[in-house]
């Protein structure tokens, strides 16, 4: 308890400093923004973000990265509510209720809640990243090659049973993730592998240029073709304090979303995703009156707003504990700490103490900024959402080249990038869900590399998996998991719980 | 990121038309893996060569292929989606012509001109706004990763 209290005091003396400060609330500002635009995600922002944070030392940079992240996650929410259509995946559910409330003149309040449950949410899950963050390092140390492949396989199974649409589906965007990842030099050998003899493959292929084809530019294709009709509330906007009726109507949902999204959050393989749809479902499940749902019950913002704040903040506890990316937000954390030469992993806690520490404290101090930012200049972001995607875009495009140019100064990577919109375009048009393909080629690399070491190991018999506890303990929850999600009945449910 | 499409939408067509283009598209991906695959060594389990998992992936991935083309022929599904191609075209043209004119000429020509390409993908632009925007965005891109961030892209370049 004491070192917890030396370790938070480090971490902010760290994350208080005045260039870490303004680092943390740009961050913020930024996610805010991308967060309230539709159809600009944190994963294209913070791939075009990469080569500015070349300049800044490697702790900077990432509180400024984190802070876009679960800023998008508070500037979502606002879109959601205010004009019908969620600003980020994860705000999917606030619009059912949202903008009901909205409807009726409670717009304010909406907002209000929305902002007080993250906040909540936010510094709650701090310390359950402060809390858990050690013992789990210790607990990573003690892992070998196997154990480690074996949470990976564990990761992508939650990812195939996480994914919207047919299983079959989602398994073979991993693999093809996973086929991905071997493009390039082999590691032991030297050998170049399906580089299709170019040259610039050798290399393989560059994390964030895949995401921000597949990510980026094919969402952009794909929303050309749809065009939404923004319906930005007119009305006031009414007064942003919740009423104590509806503080008090709130608390236990926030509570609970909370603790919900916390723990699916933890998960390896994109659990945060999943967090606002269990809050919902549970707070219509025990509310007295399930029909208020839909039609702008309060609890029905509360609890999925803060599960999904919560969510986005502990997914950082398998990267910075483990070094494994649950999602490829995090998938991108880890190419930043890399071309800062921080290796991921359980080692980060004990060589970069600053580094750990001070990131999670500016979590809650950037979630104190949000506070402000999103309350008070609600009327700027208002502004915003009335900027037409046509002329949006073409902005983005412009600034998603000039990132992935200046990531390794190469037009050829911004060539790539196109390659990889078409792909990702021609996967959304195959019924194919891109998020588990990044998944597989994110842990890819390194899942090769521990069973290659398992194997050595156990001198190539599968069966070291099994026979270490550990490793069979994550292997079963993995094919339970598969199992349950297999089931007929249990299949229908998740259908309902992503289609509603 | 903000993915909302409305699943089963229009189902219960004939055939899974969408599963059908599903399946040949991976089927096709494997196939060009395993003729790539071929030529690296396996070697064996107790020390795996290079080939061993792009290989044994190639042929899972194709395995997959084989089963959702199966069920789109079986049960029924989705229907193929038309492919916007208006869209594909600019988008990626206007990422390509940035690509091929940023070491060329610079920044000062490459920024416009694309996003002036891209404009193109949208039947509801408004020409005069793109037009301004893309020259008020390209002196700011110049002072944000140029002046400020001191990246090395090209400004201007004249041969």
């Amino acid at each position: 308890m004491e070192q917890l209290i030396d370790n938070l005091a480090l971490g902010f003396g760290t994350a208080l400093s005045l260039k870490n400060l303004a680092l943390c609330f740009l961050g913020c500002m930024v996610g805010t923004l991308i967060g309230v635009l539709p159809g600009v995600g944190p994963i294209a922002t913070i791939a075009m973000l990469l080569p500015i944070t070349f300049g800044i030392d490697p702790t900077g940079a990432l509180i400024m990265l984190a802070g876009i992240y679960y800023g998008a996650q508070y500037g979502g929410s606002t879109t959601a509510i205010l004009v019908n259509i969620p600003g980020e995946a994860t705000s999917v559910v606030t619009v059912l209720d949202g903008h009901q409330m909205a409807r009726q003149g409670r717009a304010g309040v909406a907002l209000g809640i929305a902002a007080i449950g993250s906040f909540i949410a936010g510094c709650v899950a701090t310390v359950v990243i402060a809390a858990l963050g050690e013992p789990l390092t210790k607990l990573a140390m003690l892992f070998g090659p196997a154990e480690y492949f074996s949470l990976m396989v564990m990761g992508l199974v939650f990812a195939v049973v996480l994914a919207r649409g047919s299983l079959p589906k989602a398994i073979a965007m991993i693999v093809l993730g996973l086929l991905l990842s071997t493009v390039g030099t082999d590691l032991e050998t030297g050998q170049e592998r399906l580089t299709f003899g170019v040259a610039e493959l050798s290399d393989g292929v560059d994390f964030a240029v895949l995401a921000m084809g597949i990510f980026g530019f094919a969402e952009i294709i794909r929303n050309l073709e749809n065009p939404e009709a923004r319906d930005v509330v007119r009305g006031k906007i009414g007064p942003l304090l919740p009423s104590w009726a509806d503080f008090k109507q709130s608390i236990a949902p926030i509570a609970r979303g909370t603790g919900l999204g916390a723990i699916l959050g933890i998960l390896p393989g994109n659990g945060a995703v999943l967090g606002p749809f269990a809050s919902y479902t549970l707070e219509k499940k025990i509310a007295k009156d399930p029909s208020r749902f839909g039609r702008g019950a309060i609890e029905g913002v509360a609890g999925p707003e803060a599960a999904n704040n919560a969510g986005a903040q502990t997914a950082f506890i398998p990267l910075l504990t483990l070094g494994i990316p649950p999602n490829a937000v995090m998938a991108l954390m880890v190419g930043a700490m890399t071309i800062h030469g921080i290796i991921p992993g359980p080692q980060v806690v004990t060589k970069n103490p600053q580094l750990f520490w001070g990131m999670i404290a500016s979590m809650w101090i950037g979630n104190l900024m949000l506070l402000i930012i999103n309350l008070p200049l609600v009327g700027l972001w208002v502004r915003l959402l009335k900027v037409p995607y046509s002329l949006l875009y073409p902005a983005i495009l412009l600034f998603c080249c000039i990132g992935i140019y200046s990531i390794n100064n190469s037009t050829s990577d911004v060539l790539f990038t196109a390659f990889f919109g078409l792909v990702g375009y021609a996967l959304i048009k195959f019924g194919y869900e891109p998020a588990p393909l990044l998944l597989g080629f994110v842990l890819g690399k390194l899942m090769e590399e521990k069973l290659r070491q398992a194997l050595i190991l156990s001198r190539g018999s599968f069966m070291t998996f099994v026979e270490r506890p550990v490793s069979a303990g994550l292997l079963l929850v993995a094919a339970v998991m598969l199992a349950i999600a297999l089931l007929p009945s249990i299949r229908k449910s998740r259908d309902e719980v992503f289609t509603e | 990121m903000s993915q909302s499409s409305q699943p089963g939408e229009e189902s219960a067509s004939k055939r899974g038309t969408q599963d059908i283009a599903a399946g040949l598209f991976l089927l096709a991906v494997a196939a060009s893996a395993v003729f790539h695959a071929l030529e690296l060594p396996l070697g064996s389990l107790r020390a795996m060569g290079p080939g061993m998992l792009p290989m044994s992936l190639a042929v899972l991935l194709g395995a997959l292929g084989i089963g959702v083309l199966v069920i789109g022929l079986l049960q029924p599904g989705d229907p193929f989606e038309k492919w916007s191609f208006r869209g594909l075209a600019f988008v990626l043209g206007s990422i390509i012509v940035f690509a091929l004119t940023v070491r060329l000429f610079g920044l000062i020509v490459a920024g416009p001109l694309s996003m002036i390409i891209a404009g193109m993908a949208d039947p509801q632009t408004n020409w005069k706004h793109t037009l301004i925007f893309a020259v008020i965005l390209t002196a700011f891109s110049i002072l944000l990763f140029k002046v400020a961030l001191r990246l090395p892209i090209p400004i201007i370049n004249f041969m």
